[in-house]
């Protein structure tokens, strides 16, 4: 704020200090300037009191000769919001009144006009210059910053207002019609040229630049609109119809393109230990990893929520394990020659070699004695080793399975 | 740009502005959007995008079985996550008193809606009321805890980023217009009546 105000200050002391160049400005068109000015010309053209005349020249800016013509009441006042259009007229006006002047040697009215034709022409200029950019500007900038779809609306029509009034006069002005109406009278000629006709493409570019940007937005907001009823009409469906699903599109012969979208990949990197360049990050990486292995180690997992549910699980096969397998294996060859015995140990031998026989032994004795117990027609004979004495310990070499082809019952 | 590009479109991600914005400009750019084409076109992918260009996405070539299986999936979430999205939109519009739905880019805060609906009970109400959808059941009972839940879910779908941890504000992304782009492709291929429901949730509203 302090700082606003510095400028302020500055502003007012130097339109004061050089209160008659201003003067100059605005009731002779614009100052020449000189040694002595020069300083004080180029001073007020930097606070954008002056503008380029053309030349060397300065003249008055446009807003605050419109700020002056308000405040002295002057009949030359034009606002923003008049219609540019009648500007256009009115320059016409002021050409053919010089012309006239001109041809009459009034040499008076013929300055005055010129005057007038001047100040006519900066002020449009500097307002078609200032209108376009700021309305693009604004077209640009202030369109997504509002939300509601009613305010979109009023936006839309404010914007298309005021490039109506733009569009009006840009087309109201002629260049063929003015230049030749200034034929004859080369400083003027000029003027409308420079001031005019030259602007006149960047000023077109502009609007045309402004009415795309109203077009998308215009065609935004009616898919807006469309959206919305889309969204409400959907809302209320599903909840009338809380059951209802889509029809599988994906199912479709030919597969709509809407639907035709990729799942994903997933990445995996490895390190590659070779490359020696990457040694040094590698090493890093790797030490990183042990102190999150460690963290990780320390984590308690997660305990699951036990869910219930109605659906059948999916059965599992299990598939039994090699010992068990041959043991049923001795088991049913025992039961297919009843009476006689079959050695556990030269079964093994024949069949499962790679389980020591100390294990396979155990194995069997412990299934025997539960067939024995479950009744089911085995017997066995254990072979022992030769006694060493009594030393509590019975140990066996190998074991007789018996079928005896009777069960008890 | 190109690396986290592809890399972004064959993980299945949705590129826009909002979620990836880098990524998003490049590819706006003359001549990389070709260049991403090509090579997905070597591995049997295409780059596509949404219908006003607000994400984009890489699909097929062609469809065989295993593409076909893939789709299939997709369709399966979109129509888990079809009826909780419509919910959501709705219930925004509520929220925030806005007369239009929610577009790519605009933003949610949090502290915002849990203001609008503690002060309104039925807007509590349809917040509750999602916890009939598996994904947006909460432990928390509390209105704070269930917008949570709501916010963090459409998160994991994508449909929105938080962009400030500080001020929990989420923005919507790209894939909310795809989400439309699907909308109206059911409307308009199933024929649902969703105009004549619309003016009776209207007249519904007024009560």
């Amino acid at each position: 704020m302090s700082g606003d105000k510095t400028s302020l200050h500055r502003l007012f002391q130097a339109l004061a200090q050089h209160s008659d160049l201003v003067a100059e400005a605005y009731f002779g068109g614009g100052v020449e300037p000189s040694e002595a000015n020069q300083r004080a010309l180029n001073q007020l053209k930097q606070l954008k009191v002056l503008a380029n005349h053309g030349g060397q020249g300065f003249r008055l800016s446009a807003r605050l000769g419109q700020f002056l013509d308000g405040a002295l009441n002057s009949d030359r006042m034009r606002r923003l919001d008049t219609d540019l259009g009648g500007w256009v007229d009115l320059l016409e006006q002021q050409i053919s009144l010089y012309r006239d002047a001109f041809a009459e040697a009034r040499l008076d009215d013929c300055d005055a006009y010129l005057a007038e034709i001047e100040r006519l022409a900066f002020d449009l200029s500097d307002t078609l210059e200032e209108n376009t950019a700021y309305l693009l500007m604004l077209v640009n900038s202030r369109f997504a910053n509002v939300r509601t779809l009613s305010e979109k609306k009023r936006q839309n029509v404010f914007y298309i207002g005021r490039l109506e009034k733009l569009v009006g006069a840009v087309s109201a002005l002629q260049p063929a019609l003015l230049l030749e109406m200034a034929d004859d009278h080369e400083g003027m000629q000029a003027l409308v040229e420079r001031q005019l006709v030259r602007n006149l493409p960047v000023h077109r570019q502009r609007l045309q630049d402004i009415l795309d940007i109203l077009k998308t937005f215009l065609f935004q907001i009616r898919q807006i609109e469309a959206r919305t009823r889309r969204v409400r009409g959907f809302a209320f469906f599903l909840r009338q119809n809380p059951d209802y699903a889509p029809k599988d599109w994906s199912e479709q012969a030919q597969v709509p393109t809407h639907w035709n979208r990729i799942l994903g990949l997933a990445f995996r990197a490895h390190p590659d230990t070779l490359d020696r360049g990457a040694e040094k990050d590698l090493v890093e990486l790797a030490r990183k990893i042990k102190i999150d292995g460690a963290a990780l180690l320390s984590k308690k997992p997660e305990r699951r929520l036990n869910g219930v549910s109605l659906a059948r699980r999916p059965s599992i096969r299990v598939e039994s394990p090699l010992y068990r397998r041959q043991i049923k294996a001795l088991f049913e060859q025992a039961r297919q020659a009843p009476g006689q015995g079959v050695s556990a140990l030269a079964f093994r031998n024949r069949h499962v070699a790679e389980i020591a026989a100390p294990l396979w032994l155990s194995c069997v004795l412990g299934e025997g004695i539960r067939r024995k117990a479950l009744r089911q027609g085995y017997d066995f004979e254990l072979i022992p080793w030769a006694s060493d004495g009594f030393d509590g310990n019975l140990r066996v070499k190998d074991l007789r399975l018996v079928f005896v082809n009777k069960t008890h019952g | 740009m190109f690396e986290p590009t592809v890399k972004r479109l064959l993980q299945g991600e949705f590129i826009c502005e909002v979620s990836a914005e880098d990524c998003f400009r490049w590819l706006k750019q003359p001549g990389n959007a070709q260049t991403v084409e090509d090579f997905l076109k070597q591995l049997g992918y295409r780059l596509s995008h949404s219908q006003n260009q607000l994400a984009f996405f890489a699909a097929y070539a062609e469809i065989d079985a295993e593409a076909r299986a893939e789709i299939r999936r997709l369709f399966q979430q979109f129509k888990w996550e079809l009826q909780p999205v419509v919910e959501w939109l709705d219930l925004m519009m509520q929220c925030q008193r806005q007369d239009a739905a929610l577009n790519p880019g605009d933003t949610i805060s949090f502290s915002g809606l849990l203001q609008a609906i503690e002060n309104n009970q039925s807007l509590a109400d349809r917040l509750q009321g999602f916890a009939r959808f598996k994904d947006f059941l909460s432990s928390d009972d509390s209105a704070k805890g269930r917008l949570e839940k709501l916010l963090k879910t459409l998160s994991n779908w994508g449909y929105l980023i938080l962009t400030s941890r500080d001020t929990l504000v989420y923005q919507v992304t790209g894939k909310l217009d795809y989400f439309y782009q699907a909308l109206q492709f059911i409307q308009e291929n199933e024929e649902l009546p969703l105009e004549q429901s619309e003016d009776e949730a209207q007249q519904a509203d007024l009560f």
